[in-house]
Formats: structure tokens, C-alpha cells, sequence
């Protein structure tokens, strides 16, 4: 009984294999388009996701799906341009002191709210005090830990933020306790953008989510889509191009699939790694594909106060023995090989930079030196127990945990994966003295070089729960660089000392670099202007739609006489 | 028989006690924690530290747990204003209230998304019980009237392929074919009114239906095979009666009794939510919504979803014990 079982289920596997749901078959061809050179108002814009957002109030939105709403709902002073930029929005203008102590904010005039209202410098006083307030579920309240008065506001010592002063009714400044360099880019994320009269000074669960952004909320259906319709009080002439825009939430992602290439979707960015190779390999889609430019850095992070990684001879091997050309088979559309911390948007992708390379020669010295030398003919030596990786189940990192396993053994480190829940495994791996080495990622925050180094090699960013630090790796030398950089306003200076500090963590390797990550998306032609953003990911803000008038009206006609519409037609009137 | 009555709804309140227990205390003991789940992995500790103040989660278990189960069901004003602090996150019966929480994730009360999910869970359920059922019945009925033919073995090997086959094979490839190629049925969601929501609902039912069946039409074929070689089915026959009243009448009937269970149980089961299923065509009903509570470690949602499945399941036993006595004289006695 169990073999006839296991028979059939083989043969129901064949028969996925075999490309009986379309894997194998070649894409469909692209919808047609029209050819309007210049951009034209109107339709709707339909994108899709698996995954679900939890809120619509900038103050507690911290992850990347609801952020692609938010970007769309909420506007802030500042942005980000395409290239990571920070970049003028509501105003029209900013400025900062000689010393980098106070950014002042000069408004747009005749801005407004959604409802209405017009944007004032009270208000966005009121949105940075609602969002930084101790009641509000934070989120990244940390990046702005040094606003004059932020300690007291949080310790509810003060009824207000000092360091957020109004100057007039247009006019905001921001002061700061201390220089940094990287308080724009943290200024221009999204908490703190400004929120409607109606959400009041004090986060509430129960308010209606509204700003002063491109497009305003029209429905939200909770775990299912959210319609947005275009703001026409934005304040850019003529934007943004669209009617409205649906996002649907929950989609799996052969069905995501299935309603892209049938015009349902607009976008599809969450693709199967057959599919990506479906896409990438037709010659009609490859100009319609894209890789996101936001980064995510991989790696492996080895606790330094865990033997064998007590020893940074040890690590070295690790950061010597991985072949990053390996693993980047294990996902080729997705991976990009990364020999140092700060990815290629940030450091400016130096190649000669020394980073962390593979060279297996080295990785055995590397071993011999920290005392357990490795024999490859005998495979007698190395460190004489087995370590306990820790991993989670998802595609890639249990994948890549393997390769490591069998990289790693090359040398005489004999890997024990341990697969656990994902939620296990961040409690477990930035516990202190729990995990002696694990995959660890890090996605940009905001496009600045502190935000790969602070929070996750800096002394100050140890704890012994929630660990960012989770290597908790030390170093007084590194901790200066990064405290000076930060303060450090002129950009050539700033970028030396990152490199100096990216030196140094590749040298005391607390992690071994591996592969940057970006998602790759395939449009339907019809979609212009479709930008790669380096911070905002389905950015959307500046595309239209360019469809061919005839298409849209057969399409209504072959719907009309589909049996769906007649059976649904029935049960309307049924109803 | 009313102390029968009583007894077996006390044991029911019992189960489902049990059972909300126990999973509090799992949840609570995982190496996990909820506050970075709703922080975000790259969170900074002072923030996950402040959520976790927030949720009451830096409080002993059993502080936790205390006020879990006082607030369960208590009394309170008859109106609820959803932003009281005290009382925003209750669904009241007059004065009866019941708190299950606010969802961490979704900051929304759990008794307000259980109210909004439950319904398409118990369509979902109930369609699908049905379709396997009826398919289940049909195909065991033939299976078993042409014993030892080729329509036999045929009949018996595509239920071993449906057993055999997981729901999201099934649920994929009816998507395919039927959905994708054919266009004769949305190809997920729930659509947005009567109509929609009916022509939503065929897919997963029928996966699910189709799933189910196979193991009834096994179950039903075996049993009436039994059935069929009882004094009283031969007595029926040696006094004249048809076969088909015979089948109907006298074999089908006993043979229902092991059905009636499995029915009971699967819609127990279901009530709980079918969740690769509804995954699968964006069902959004329990099953769906659980397996994300389950990955984010929302405490109270999972608390939430486990009372409704104990509790769907629990009652299904009752009503099972109740139709023996229906088909089973002997049960009544």
C-alpha cells in the first residue's frame, strides 16, 4: 500500500516536473502596448504580493510591503530619488547649519492633506511628537535618538519633542545634540511623514489612515487588497498618472503568475526561480525584466565569543574557504557574489578593495595558524567537534547552509545544520552565547554607510537578548571609526573612514561576506516608467499606463461572453 | 438522559480549556519572541524592549496567563466603545463580554477578526463536506454495487490517487486547468459579493471535496460490501424486495454510521480551517489567518484560532453522538 503511495505521489511529481503547469512552456507573448511618447493619465494599476501589510499608519509601518503603500499615501519633507538621493518633496527646500547641528525645512506653499487641510509646520511637528511618543509602538524610533530632547520626550520628562521647533507657519527645523551625517537619509524614511489632523498627537489603533502623499486610501479590505485612487491636490502638476491602484495581498505565487500573464497583473516581482528563468530566457520579456536596486547583504555570522570563533584565525579560514562563485549558483538570478560590508551602491564597488576572498590555501594557513591544522588528503585535523549551524526554512539560507556544510568541511570544520522556525531563529541567534555561527542578512535601512556597520558590528549595538550585533564582535578601534564618520560631514572624508572600517571587519571577519541579494520583476510592456529605486522597492510613483484603446475593449468583449460572467451574471441576479 | 447532556457539554467546556491552556503555555514556552516579530528583524533592542513592555510580554507566564483567562469572559458596560482602553478589544453580549486581545500584528481586536473569518471558514467547511459526501457516497455506492469490475478497480484506484495526492496538487492543477486554461472560474479570492463570492468558493470546495471523497468512497465501498452480506440486507431480499431499495434501504444505512463520524470529524477539523487550501485560492478564512498568527507568534490570534478549532471540533463530536441515535435505534435505548 505505502509503495503503490509512494508510486503515485512520484508520478504526480513527474508530472509537475514535466511542466504540466506551464513551467516549461514558454512565456506567453507580452500584452500589447500603445505608443504614446509622452506620459498619459488614467487607469488602473493592479500589483500583487503573498505576503500581507499590518498597518497603514507611517508611526508603526516598519516593513518593506507596507512601505511600498506608505510611499505612496504619506509624503514627506524629503525623499529619496531613484539614485538614493535625499531629495526635496513637501518642501520646497531644506538647509542645513554650518556645524550640522540644525536642518531647517522650508514647505511648499498651498500644500494639503487628504482631507482637505493644509500642511503646516504644526502639523509636522505634531506627526514627528506622535510617532517618537513612549505610547507608540515603535518601530525605528532609534534613528532619531538624536534629536535635541529625545531622551526626555521617550522618558516622558517632557510633554515635547525640544528639538523640534516651529518657525513659522511654513518653516520646521530639526535640532540635533550631536553632528550626524546620516540624519537626512534616516529624516526621509518614512515614520515620520506627515499625518492628517484627525490622527490627532497620540498613535490609535483605530484611526483612518491619511496624508498628504500622490494617492489616498479608497478601501482597505484587511489580509485581502488595498485600493488607493490619485490625490488630485498633489502638489506636482499633472501626477502622478494613474486613476488608482490595487494592491492584492495573501496571492500565491503560481497564481501571482498566472493573472500577470493574463493582464490581471501589472507587475509581478515575487517569481519562482523557474520562472525568472522563463522570463530571462525569452527575448520578448528580457527588456520588461528588472532587478530591484535596494541591496541585502548575506553572509555567515560567526559568535567571536563562541569557540571555534573565539579565534580570528579561525574565522579568516571561514572568510577564506567560502567560494561565493558557488554559492551564488545555489540562486544565479538573485545573487551577486560580496567580498566586503558596504554593497556596490554605497562603496562604489572598488575592485581593489581587498575584501574577503576565496582562496582555499589561505583558508588552510589560516587554520594551521590558529592551531588546528587540516590534512584534505587524510581529512584528519581541523577543530575536533562537530559546531551547530543554526538555519530556519526558507529556500535559499537552507540551501545555502549546505554548500557552507560542505565548504567548510574542506578545512576541518565539520557543520551540524540545525533547522528551526524563522522566529526561533532570530531569538536564538541574537541571544548571547546561543548560536556559534549561522547565515545572517542585512537589508539597507536607508541608503547611508552607517546602517551597515552601526547596528550590526558596533560594540553599542551588543545586548545579551535582541542582539543586532548577533557575532557580538568588539572592537574599540572600529567603534571610533564609526562614531567619527558618522559626524564627519564631508562625504570624501566620511567615505575613507567607511572604508577603513570595512577593511576592518573583513580582516576580523565576524561575518563571512557572501552574496548580495536583489529581487528580480518582470511588467507587461504597457507599463512606462517603471523605476528602479534604490531605496523604495515596486516603486511606483512616476509610471503609467500605456494601453491600446482596441485591447481594452475586447478584452471587456471576451469577458462579457466567458462562461465565468454568464454563471456570475445568474447568481447576480439570483442575488 | 438530560445529566448525559450536561455532563458531555461540561466535559466539551473542559476540552476546549484544556486545550487553550496548553497551547498558552506552548506559545509562551518557544524560544521565540512576539515583540520582534512586530518589530522587524532589524529592529533595534530598545524598540523590541518597548513593544515588549507594550504587549504585557516582559510579565511572568503565569501574570500573562492570569489575565488571559480573567479577561476571557467577563462582565462590562453593555456598549462597547472600540478606543476604551478597558474594553475597545471586547465582543459583548449585553453586559457578557468576551476579550480575547489585540492581535500584535494587526493591532486589532482578535475577536473582530475571528467574527470576520469565521463565516467563509464554516462556507468553506460546509461546501466541502458536502461535495465529499455526496462524491464519496456516490462513488463507494458504485464501487461496491460493481464489485470486482473494471469500473470497481477503476473507482478504487482514483480514490487511491486522490488520497495519495496532497491538497495543493489537487487545489494547482484544478487551478490550472479549470481557472487558468478554461477561464471558468476565478482563480482565487473571495470576490466582493454574493455571485463572486459563490464562484470563489467552487475551487477550493471541490479540492478539498475531492480530497475528502477519496477516503469516503473507500470507507463506503468496504462497508457495504460488509452490509450487503447481513441476515436482515439477505432477509430483505429472500421477502422480495429490490436491490435498489435494498441497497438504499437496508445496507446504506448501516454503512453511513462509520460516514456519519468521519463527517463529524472533518467538519470539526475544517471549522478550524483548511489551511494549505486556503492559502493556496486566498480563502480568507481561518486557515489562512492561523499559519500567519503560527509565523508571527501573534499570541492572541493563535490563542484565538485554537478556541474556535477546539471548540468546532468539540461540538462536531457532540452532534455525531447525537445522529447515532438517529441512525442506530439501539443508541436511543
Amino acid at each position: 500500500m505505502r509503495s503503490i503511495r509512494r508510486k503515485t505521489e512520484a508520478a504526480f511529481g513527474a508530472l509537475l516536473a514535466a511542466g504540466a503547469f506551464g513551467c516549461r512552456e514558454p512565456p506567453p507573448a507580452p500584452l500589447p502596448h500603445g505608443s504614446s511618447p509622452a506620459p498619459v493619465r488614467g487607469g488602473e494599476m493592479h500589483l500583487a504580493s503573498f505576503g500581507d501589510i499590518k498597518s497603514l499608519d507611517p508611526a508603526v509601518a516598519g516593513d518593506t510591503l507596507t512601505g511600498e503603500v506608505i510611499e505612496l499615501m504619506y509624503a514627506g519633507l524629503v525623499d529619496f530619488d531613484a539614485q538614493g538621493h535625499v531629495v526635496p518633496d513637501l518642501a520646497e527646500r531644506f538647509e542645513r547649519s554650518d556645524d550640522g547641528l540644525v536642518y531647517r525645512f522650508f514647505l511648499r506653499e498651498g500644500i494639503r492633506f487628504h482631507d482637505g487641510s493644509p500642511v503646516t509646520a504644526r502639523d509636522v511637528k505634531r506627526s514627528i511628537e506622535r510617532t517618537l511618543h513612549p505610547d507608540t509602538p515603535p518601530t525605528f524610533s532609534a534613528f532619531y535618538d538624536r534629536i535635541v530632547g529625545f531622551d526626555d520626550y521617550q522618558g516622558r520628562r517632557a510633554d515635547h519633542l525640544a528639538g523640534v521647533v516651529v518657525e513659522g507657519e511654513r518653516v520646521v527645523a530639526i535640532h540635533l545634540r550631536e553632528p550626524d551625517a546620516s540624519f537626512l537619509a534616516a529624516f526621509a524614511m518614512q515614520n515620520l511623514r506627515p499625518v492628517c489632523p484627525s490622527a490627532g498627537d497620540r498613535y490609535d489603533d483605530t484611526w483612518q489612515p491619511c496624508g498628504a502623499g500622490p494617492f489616498k486610501l479608497e478601501a482597505w479590505d484587511r489580509g485581502r487588497s488595498v485600493r488607493l485612487v490619485r490625490f488630485d491636490g498633489w502638489w506636482q502638476p499633472g501626477k502622478p498618472y494613474f486613476d488608482a491602484l490595487t494592491y492584492t495581498y495573501g496571492m500565491n505565487m503560481s497564481t501571482e503568475r498566472f493573472k500577470f500573464e493574463r493582464g490581471d497583473l501589472d507587475v509581478d516581482r515575487e517569481l519562482l526561480l523557474a520562472d525568472i528563468f522563463r522570463y530571462q530566457g525569452d527575448p520578448r520579456w528580457k527588456p520588461l525584466g528588472a532587478y530591484d536596486a535596494a541591496p541585502s547583504i548575506g553572509g555567515e555570522e560567526m559568535n567571536v565569543e563562541i569557540a571555534p570563533f573565539d579565534n580570528v584565525e579561525v574565522r579568516r579560514a571561514v572568510a577564506c574557504a567560502i567560494d561565493r562563485e558557488q554559492i551564488r549558483m545555489v540562486k544565479p538570478p538573485a545573487l551577486t557574489p560580496l567580498y566586503r560590508v558596504l554593497p556596490p551602491t554605497l562603496s562604489g564597488d572598488d575592485p581593489s578593495f581587498p575584501g574577503q576572498k576565496y582562496d582555499y590555501a589561505a583558508a588552510l594557513e589560516h587554520m594551521r595558524r590558529a592551531g588546528y591544522p587540516y590534512d584534505p588528503a587524510t581529512g584528519k585535523g581541523g577543530w575536533p567537534k562537530p559546531i551547530v549551524y543554526v538555519t530556519y526554512k526558507q529556500g535559499l539560507v537552507e540551501y545555502t547552509a549546505q554548500v557552507i556544510q560542505q565548504q567548510l568541511a574542506r578545512i576541518g570544520l565539520r557543520l551540524e545544520i540545525r533547522m528551526v522556525s524563522y522566529p526561533t531563529y532570530l531569538a536564538m541567534s541574537k541571544r548571547r552565547g546561543t548560536v556559534a555561527i549561522t547565515n545572517s542578512g542585512w537589508s539597507q535601512d536607508f541608503p547611508d554607510a552607517s546602517d551597515f556597520f552601526e547596528p550590526i558590528f558596533a560594540t553599542a549595538a551588543i545586548n545579551d537578548e535582541d542582539s543586532n550585533n548577533g557575532s557580538f564582535y568588539s572592537n574599540p578601534k572600529l567603534d571610533d571609526i564609526l562614531v567619527r564618520a558618522r559626524k564627519e560631514l564631508d562625504p570624501a572624508v566620511r567615505k575613507r573612514l567607511y572604508d577603513d572600517a570595512d577593511a576592518i571587519v573583513c580582516d576580523d571577519a565576524p561575518w563571512a561576506m557572501e552574496y548580495l541579494y536583489r529581487y528580480y520583476g518582470v511588467h507587461q510592456p504597457y507599463v512606462r516608467d517603471l523605476a528602479q529605486h534604490n531605496v523604495w522597492s515596486n516603486y511606483v510613483r512616476d509610471a503609467w499606463l500605456d494601453k491600446p484603446p482596441a485591447r481594452t475593449s475586447s478584452a471587456r468583449a471576451s469577458v462579457r461572453l466567458a462562461p465565468r460572467s454568464l454563471l456570475g451574471s445568474i447568481l447576480a441576479v439570483l442575488e | 438522559m438530560i445529566e448525559r447532556v450536561l455532563k458531555r457539554i461540561a466535559w466539551a467546556v473542559f476540552v476546549v480549556w484544556a486545550t487553550t491552556t496548553v497551547t498558552f503555555f506552548i506559545n509562551n514556552v518557544l524560544p521565540s519572541d512576539p515583540a520582534r516579530m512586530v518589530a522587524g528583524p532589524q529592529a533595534r533592542p530598545k524598540d523590541v524592549e518597548r513593544i515588549r513592555a507594550q504587549l504585557g510580554l516582559d510579565r511572568p507566564v503565569l501574570v500573562q496567563y492570569g489575565r488571559f483567562m480573567r479577561r476571557l469572559m467577563h462582565v462590562g458596560p453593555s456598549h462597547v466603545d472600540p478606543r476604551d482602553p478597558e474594553h475597545g478589544s471586547c465582543a459583548n453580549l449585553g453586559p457578557l463580554h468576551v476579550d480575547l486581545g489585540k492581535s500584535y500584528q494587526q493591532r486589532r481586536p482578535v475577536v473582530t477578526i475571528l467574527a470576520e473569518r469565521l463565516p467563509r471558514t464554516l462556507l468553506l467547511a460546509v461546501a466541502a463536506v458536502l461535495i465529499q459526501t455526496l462524491l464519496g457516497v456516490l462513488t463507494g455506492l458504485i464501487a461496491a454495487a460493481k464489485r470486482n469490475t473494471a469500473l470497481d478497480h477503476f473507482t478504487v484506484g482514483a480514490s487511491l490517487v486522490g488520497i495519495s495526492a496532497p491538497t495543493f496538487i489537487i487545489g494547482l492543477l484544478l487551478q490550472f486547468v479549470l481557472a487558468y486554461k478554461l477561464r471558468l472560474l476565478p482563480l482565487d479570492g473571495y470576490g466582493d459579493d454574493l455571485a463572486e463570492h459563490a464562484m470563489s468558493l467552487v475551487l477550493p470546495a471541490l479540492t478539498l471535496g475531492i480530497y475528502g471523497a477519496a477516503y469516503y468512497t473507500r470507507v463506503v465501498r468496504d462497508e457495504l460490501i460488509t452490509a450487503v452480506k447481513q441476515d436482515h440486507v439477505r432477509t430483505a431480499r429472500a421477502k422480495g424486495l429490490g436491490v435498489v431499495r435494498v441497497w438504499l434501504r437496508h445496507a446504506l444505512r448501516n454503512a453511513l454510521v462509520p460516514l456519519v463520524t468521519l463527517v463529524g470529524l472533518d467538519l470539526g477539523a475544517l471549522v478550524g480551517g483548511a489551511i494549505v487550501t486556503e492559502t493556496l485560492f486566498r480563502w480568507p478564512g481561518l486557515g489562512a489567518l492561523s499559519v500567519t498568527a503560527l509565523l508571527d507568534r501573534d499570541g492572541p490570534v493563535i490563542l484565538g484560532t485554537v478556541i474556535v478549532s477546539s471548540a468546532g471540533i468539540v461540538l462536531a463530536n457532540l452532534l455525531v453522538d447525537a445522529s447515532y441515535a438517529l441512525l442506530d435505534p439501539r443508541v436511543r435505548r
